[in-house]
């Protein structure tokens, strides 16, 4: 029932208020997908759009309890119902997860950038457009593609549930299919992360990558083993 | 007044920040500018020793926000550089004396009397940092060249930009030509590749800096050296004067040999 989307300040869960959806099946629901995504959600910044669903403040608290036994942050709920918006009001969480003013100022996820990323569709599933640099300390994260034109700083982090695609220099890490997708890439036209990951493959690159003439190549996965290739189109 | 707010600030500590305020605010002040330099680095307070102020501190911005002193009797006036007036930071508390918006509401009240107000910001980037950052207009980072300062500051362009101050300005201090030429240290344009920033000025290595920074005189006050005629230049771009951006030449063979003109 619920599905998870990626908004400019982090990671929206979205959760459903048909009859038989209950407040306790659908958290059960997050459960397993914090389970099995791993680190995707690690210190992440979400925010809940639990649309008509009228919840106490004892349902507010157990979610974000899970949440927290997750190391992930909630930070606001988007609600249509008045109840669970004085609830949420009540807890210091944020009711509007698209408003610009977020409760504290965080530095290390999309929320930050400045530029607007826009949301493409390729294959049914989401994606982000980047034009700019992303510098240490800065971390992207999208349940889905990530395209960025410029470079991924050294100590800076990208984090897609599906490609990554870099139009420069990828010096940062990397984690592609971090919700354990084997078939996701990496693409940059100068391939030399700090780390790759694809799924649950981790390779490091060797530090005699750093060349002075870069071709663009291609991180993937072939026989659970990672490959680099030439990125040939 | 229209006044600008800078703060200058690097991430990485002892890359030059104290005496680059206290040279660029003296410079802006000779320039015939109303100037404030205000030391955001409590509990480990430098500027007033290198602006040779020390023992004229009676009451510091901490004493201000709990109440004891108004603004203007903080305010320590250098005499040596016309309108130049230093706020000191408190020396025994530390940085959470000061809150951010308790910051910003500080220095707005010097804002009608002054052209420029720059902030000297504590080293790292914790709650110092961000208060120290709050309520500037503009930043300016200190760069050395080499990796980890670059690198630390790459992290501080980003906080900044993440703050909205962006873009950051860089200053690159410090720099050996002739260890540039050997390829040992980084080069102007390397930096810029990396950062991709605007660059406002380029200080040389010169010995004449610490030597004024014990002494408590600013080079820009009375020196010919290369890195006094390149605060002097920074100062001259910040007031909005067309100043070229040029490599200085440190320690060449003509240099050595005919002592500093």
């Amino acid at each position: 029932m619920i599905s998870i989307k990626g908004l400019r300040q982090g990671l929206l869960i979205l959760f459903s208020d048909a009859e038989n959806a209950t407040w306790a099946t659908q958290l059960d629901e997050l459960k397993v997908k914090l389970e099995q995504s791993g680190s995707f959600f690690q210190n992440a910044r979400v925010a809940f759009d639990v649309r008509g669903l009228s919840l106490s403040l004892d349902d507010l608290q157990i979610a974000k309890t899970l949440l927290e036994s997750y190391r992930v942050n909630l930070w606001a709920i988007a609600s249509q119902n008045d109840k669970t918006i004085a609830n949420t009001r009540r807890m210091n969480l944020a009711t509007d997860p698209n408003n610009e003013e977020m409760p504290s100022l965080v530095t290390d996820d999309i929320g930050t950038l400045k530029e607007n990323p826009f949301a493409a569709t390729a294959e049914g599933s989401d994606g982000i457009f980047l034009q700019r640099l992303v510098r240490s300390g800065q971390t992207l994260r999208h349940p889905g593609h990530i395209v960025i034109i410029g470079d991924v700083h050294p100590g800076a982090e990208l984090i897609a549930g599906s490609d990554i695609i870099v139009w420069g220099k990828l010096q940062g890490a990397a984690h592609a299919g971090s919700t354990g997708n084997d078939k996701a890439i990496v693409c940059a036209l100068d391939l030399a992360p700090s780390i790759l990951r694809i799924g649950n493959t981790t390779r490091r690159v060797p530090a005699d990558k750093k060349r002075k003439y870069p071709k663009p190549e291609m991180a993937k996965i072939v026989n659970q083993e990672m490959n680099i290739i030439e990125w040939t189109p | 007044m229209d006044s600008v707010v800078i703060t200058i600030t690097s991430g990485k500590g002892g890359v030059g920040k104290t005496t680059t305020t206290a040279n660029i605010g003296t410079a802006l002040a000779l320039l015939g500018k109303k100037v404030v330099i205000a030391d955001a680095d409590i509990g480990l307070r430098n500027l007033d020793i290198v602006l040779g102020l020390e023992n004229r501190i009676v009451y510091d911005s901490v004493d201000f926000i709990e109440g004891r002193c108004k603004l203007r009797q903080a305010l320590i006036r250098d005499k040596r550089a016309g309108e130049l007036y230093l706020l000191p930071a408190a020396q025994t508390r530390d940085k959470t004396a000061i809150k951010p918006q308790q910051m910003v509401d500080m220095i707005n009240e010097l804002r009608d009397e002054f052209h420029y107000i720059l902030i000297d910001s504590p080293a790292g980037i914790e709650q110092g940092f961000q208060t120290a950052i709050a309520p500037a207009d503009r930043v300016i980072v200190i760069i050395n060249p080499e990796v980890s300062s670059v690198r630390d500051a790459d992290r501080v362009i980003g906080l900044v930009e993440a703050h909205q101050k962006g873009p950051a300005m860089l200053i690159v201090n410090r720099i050996d030509s002739a260890r540039v030429k050997k390829k040992d240290m980084l080069s102007v344009e390397d930096i810029t590749e990396i950062l991709s920033s605007q660059v406002i000025g380029i200080v040389p290595e010169d010995e004449e800096i610490l030597s004024s920074t014990n002494r408590g005189q600013p080079v820009v006050l009375n020196s010919k050296g290369s890195a006094a005629q390149a605060y002097r230049d920074i100062a001259r771009r910040i007031v909005g004067e067309s100043v070229p951006l040029t490599m200085p030449s440190t320690g060449s063979f003509w240099q050595k040999l005919f002592g500093r003109a």
